[in-house]
């Protein structure tokens, strides 16, 4: 961190403009405490925008609940386990390769899976935000977004960025990733296009880089007006396309959230303005509404008038059980029921000269019917794959996606046999859909499994023990097991912990 | 391991065939022309700009370890290609005086940066014709996307086009100068897109810069992702779920083959390129043309009159609300301002780089007048920078009535600037920020950029600064001298 104090002498003996500010930037100095002394300014008048970075900049820990607590603790424990998991895969080889390439400057953010290796700050937000979603493995909202893998990587990367005397306590860190998913939520209550499954943009890279930006700003602690700012900046640097879903660049969607989230919050911590109205809805000029076709936004209400509730606290989360889309969790709960019954009458393993004909009644969602996948990624998002893998191996687990796995000639085989309805009672959305599977044998016989509910879903949560045992999973594959299990009891105190060091020993 | 082809759709490989295809010898003379032109103008405009705030601000957001490409007008001071691309794209668009083309968008900005800051790390130096042919596949990408749209041919209200087209001609330019095959030219658009899209709300916002750098930023970062075999949606030009997202009427159409032997028409040939006079937003040249020429009128008539006679000042334009700001605060806004524009041309007879000043934007004549400006939007004033016009009346206390109307400012793609007059506002531009061999010698490498064979000192060149000292002085001003003394003087 030499280089960074030698440059800023260097640059004030040759008499460049600097803000005041910049003469306390550097990566291990008491930087954020000398920054924002700022006094509060007089509210002006209030705007959607403006209430939000207000927001951001009041909400305190003594505003989250116990039960939002809870819920965003495991949010936090699922979300480092995939990013863990997630390390191991091609994906995010080829993210972390880019990023060496292109510099590693304040190297000093760690990277999920890779010990002792260290990338600045927004880069090593980008990896693991890349690792966080690199299988969809990673939690999902309603409505629809990934909203944890967008937040965790960006906090955790600043949380390294600051000196060890300077670390937010553990309050701090879950006030600031909570108020980074809260964002998220409220963004997505502005549109009732957001409550379906998504057509037009990918929504962690819509509500992902703001909710990053809230995040980042709220553990930065920017006074109101940098709040704004960080979101509008953050609005310049959002939206990507659902054609890339079921990509290999998925994945990136939410590592550039994650990333470009913090790069907005640093940009306005150094002053950078942007429109003060873009979450406010102005006639001929999109701000944030430029996302959706039908916007309608509401200010937060202030928190010094009235009582505070996180929307988490009314809104669960799902976490997956296996890594794949959210819609695929239902046909495979249908599906196994199914392998079920037909190993309870056949026994032993399913063949498939047993069956006949595979028909699954699936909301109508273009991007998740794939008849015959050809990738991982396209695996992921096949109701037609998910389907056949259950009714072969009655689960679908992290190893069904593997090149192995896919080439099975059985499992082709089961393919050419699946058709897909569209009832119209079946909803593209993530609150109200059903997955309903009928399989018709040779035989005649027709065997029949529906799920309303998958386990793992908001209305049916996992329970601490699996989301543990999940956890234990995808952070073995990386990670000693004693590292594991401090990493997990360091998470279930976070809310305790002086500071959040123990969760970060652990991942370095 | 394929199992089943996918049948390929054609217009997102036609996109990938032709970025891969174009070659040198498919550049015409007025292509190279012109593009040369751009590039000249781009130039100055991203040197003027490294003096301000924005700039400064992400490029002490961006300070890195490692050093590869040049920042302009900042001797010593490298960062890697992205970065480089980031705060020099930044530069270029920071006071709005970079190029303008129709369909709308600032084409040049997000190209050029990007190429330049690539071309820089490469082992072996594009040639000048290499460089330009990068350049105009990276133009020619834009153009043709934004053909893909008729709510493209209007001013924008939703997405700023070039964080939508730019994001993606710096993509197919990086793509293009790394000579990459058409499948991964494909996937870098298709990385690409995942970048694209910034908010019109940004627009009169020091945020605005960042569209472009971020642009050429975006497309050069896709293009790496795709040289590390990175993969998209294969198809992301032909789908309303790919690049259709950003547009509510999107009909793509394939691009032509190209042969090494073809002859292709490019999208510059048919439709030049504004290029600004004062650095505000375009639609405020025609406002501007017209107050000068009613004040021409008005001084005609009373030599001596005072200014403050004006009573009222009716002007006519489009309906553009981004555009709309009576009464302007910071510079931002003022170059997105109808109304500051019609008035500080009313009262000076100009528009200039120190119009937007402080000291200036505070003057209380100026101000007293932005009170009696009103506009009107009749129906037949399209929000198109191809159809739109400006008619000003004045009306004075005497009673008396001064119009006039501009349909095509001096500067627009109808009325193109005169080469001399575009080097001379490359030469205002640069000479803010270099000395006056470095501005020659500038102005020399890209007039023949098209027979020189080393094209490096460009960038050199693009680092002096004549405000500053080299941060490793003597070892690299012996240097950069050396090359200064060979180019400019043999």
């Amino acid at each position: 961190m030499t280089n960074w104090l030698i440059w800023n002498s260097h640059w004030h003996s040759e008499g460049w403009v600097l803000s005041s500010n910049v003469k306390c930037f550097g990566v291990n100095l008491h930087f954020f405490s000398c920054l924002f002394l700022v006094a509060e300014r007089p509210a002006p008048e209030e705007t959607v925008t403006s209430s939000f970075g207000r927001f951001i900049q009041s909400v305190q820990p003594r505003h989250l609940s116990p039960t939002v607590l809870q819920r965003s603790k495991r949010m936090v424990l699922d979300s480092i386990g995939v990013g863990l998991l997630g390390s191991t895969t091609d994906v995010f080889e080829l993210a972390l390769q880019h990023c060496q390439h292109m510099y590693a400057p304040d190297d000093v953010s760690f990277v999920y899976g890779r010990q002792g290796m260290k990338l600045s700050p927004t880069l090593a937000a980008f990896v693991n935000g890349v690792a966080a979603h690199s299988m969809d493995f990673d939690d999902t909202w309603h409505p629809a977004t990934h909203p944890s893998g967008a937040v965790l990587p960006a906090l955790l990367a600043i949380s390294d960025m600051l000196h060890n005397n300077s670390k937010p306590s553990g309050l701090d860190f879950l006030t600031a990733f909570n108020v980074g998913i809260e964002i998220q939520g409220r963004l997505m209550r502005f549109s009732n296009e957001a409550q379906n499954i998504p057509k037009r943009f990918h929504p962690p890279s819509v509500v992902g880089t703001l909710g990053s930006a809230a995040a980042c700003a709220r553990l930065l602690s920017l006074d109101r007006s940098q709040c704004s700012n960080a979101l509008a900046i953050a609005a310049s640097l959002a939206g990507a396309p659902m054609a890339n879903a079921a990509t290999q660049s998925k994945p990136l969607h939410i590592g550039n959230a994650s990333r470009l989230g913090l790069e907005a919050a640093l940009l306005a911590s150094r002053g950078l303005e942007a429109s003060p109205l873009v979450l406010d809805a102005v006639p001929g000029v999109a701000g944030f509404s430029a996302f959706y076709e039908d916007y309608a936004p509401h200010p937060i209400s202030s928190l010094e008038e009235d009582e505070h509730s996180f929307l988490i606290e009314t809104q669960d989360i799902a976490f997956k059980r296996f890594p794949a889309h959210l819609g695929m969790h239902w046909i495979a709960d249908a599906t196994a029921v199914v392998h079920k019954t037909l190993v309870g009458l056949k026994g032993g393993s399913i063949s498939p000269n047993l069956v006949q004909d595979i028909l699954l009644r699936v909301p109508l969602s273009k991007y998740i019917n794939r008849p015959f996948p050809e990738t991982e990624h396209q695996a992921r998002h096949s109701f037609q794959f998910n389907a056949c893998t259950a009714l072969l191996d009655g689960e679908v687990t992290v190893q069904s996606f593997q090149p192995e796995a896919l080439l099975r000639p059985e499992l082709h085989a089961l393919l050419s046999r699946v058709r897909l309805e569209h009832p119209h009672d079946n909803t593209a959305n993530f609150n109200i859909m059903y997955g309903e599977v009928e399989v018709t044998l040779v035989s005649g016989d027709v065997l029949r499994g529906r799920c309303d509910t998958f386990y793992g879903h908001w209305r049916n949560p996992l329970s601490q023990e699996s989301l543990q045992k999940k956890f234990r999973s995808n952070a073995g594959a990386v990670l000693s097991n004693e590292r594991v299990e401090r990493l997990i009891e360091a998470v279930e105190g976070l809310d305790h912990l002086d500071d959040c060091k123990p969760v970060l020993a652990q991942l370095q | 391991m394929v199992l089943f082809s996918i049948p390929f759709n054609e217009i997102t490989e036609s996109f990938g065939a032709a970025v891969s295809c174009l070659s040198t010898s498919h550049l015409t003379d007025e292509v190279i022309r012109r593009s040369k032109r751009m590039i000249l103008d781009t130039l100055g405009v991203g040197l003027l700009g490294t003096s301000t705030p924005v700039f400064n601000t992400v490029l002490q957001c961006s300070q890195q370890a490692l050093e590869n490409s040049k920042v302009w007008g900042r001797p010593g001071l490298s960062l890697p290609p992205q970065y480089a691309a980031f705060v020099n794209g930044v530069a270029v668009h920071s006071m709005d005086f970079d190029d303008t083309w129709h369909p709308a968008t600032h084409p040049s900005g997000a190209v050029l940066p990007a190429v330049l800051a690539l071309a820089e790390t490469l082992p072996v130096k594009p040639s000048g014709l290499e460089l330009l042919l990068a350049f105009n596949v990276g133009i020619e990408v834009q153009g043709r996307l934004l053909r893909f749209s008729k709510e493209a041919h209007n001013i924008p209200k939703r997405f700023h086009p070039p964080a939508v087209v730019g994001v993606m001609g710096s993509a197919a330019a990086t793509a293009k100068l790394l000579g990459l095959p058409a499948a991964q030219s494909i996937a870098a658009l298709a990385i690409a897109c995942s970048s694209a899209g910034a908010p019109m709300a940004n627009a009169a916002t020091q945020t605005k810069p960042l569209h472009m750098g971020n642009a050429a930023r975006g497309g050069l970062e896709a293009t790496r992702l795709a040289l590390l075999s990175l993969e998209g949606n294969t198809q992301i030009l032909d789908l309303e779920s790919g690049f259709g997202a950003f547009y509510p009427d999107y009909v793509p159409h394939p691009l032509a083959e190209v042969t090494p032997t073809s002859h292709y028409r490019w999208v510059l040939e048919d439709q030049n390129i504004a290029q600004k006079r004062f650095p505000a937003h375009l639609g405020m040249h025609w406002v501007a043309d017209a107050a000068i020429e009613a004040r021409a009128k008005f001084l005609d008539k009373c030599p001596n009159a005072d200014l403050s006679q004006i009573k009222k000042i009716t002007l006519r334009v489009p309906t553009s609300r981004y555009v709309d700001c009576p009464l302007p605060v910071s510079e931002h806004q003022a170059r997105h301002s109808f109304q500051f524009n019609c008035c500080t041309a009313l009262l000076d007879g100009e528009v200039t780089i120190e119009t937007f000043s402080k000291s200036h934007m505070n003057r209380s004549a100026l101000k007293e007048m932005l009170l009696k400006v009103q506009l009107e939007n009749p129906q037949d004033n399209h929000s198109s920078f191809e159809k739109m016009y400006c008619e000003i009346a004045v009306e004075t206390t005497q009673g008396e009535m001064f119009t006039a109307r501009c349909n095509t400012f001096y500067g627009h793609w109808r009325k193109p600037l005169s080469h001399e007059d575009l080097v001379r506002k490359f030469r205002a531009n640069a000479s803010t920020v270099l000395s006056a061999e470095v501005v020659e010698g500038i102005i020399y490498t890209v007039d023949h950029l098209d027979t020189n064979q080393d094209c490096s000192m460009l960038w050199s060149y693009m680092h002096f600064n004549k405000h500053m000292m080299h941060r490793d002085e003597c070892r690299s001003s012996q240097c950069n001298a050396s090359l200064l003394n060979r180019s400019t003087f043999e």
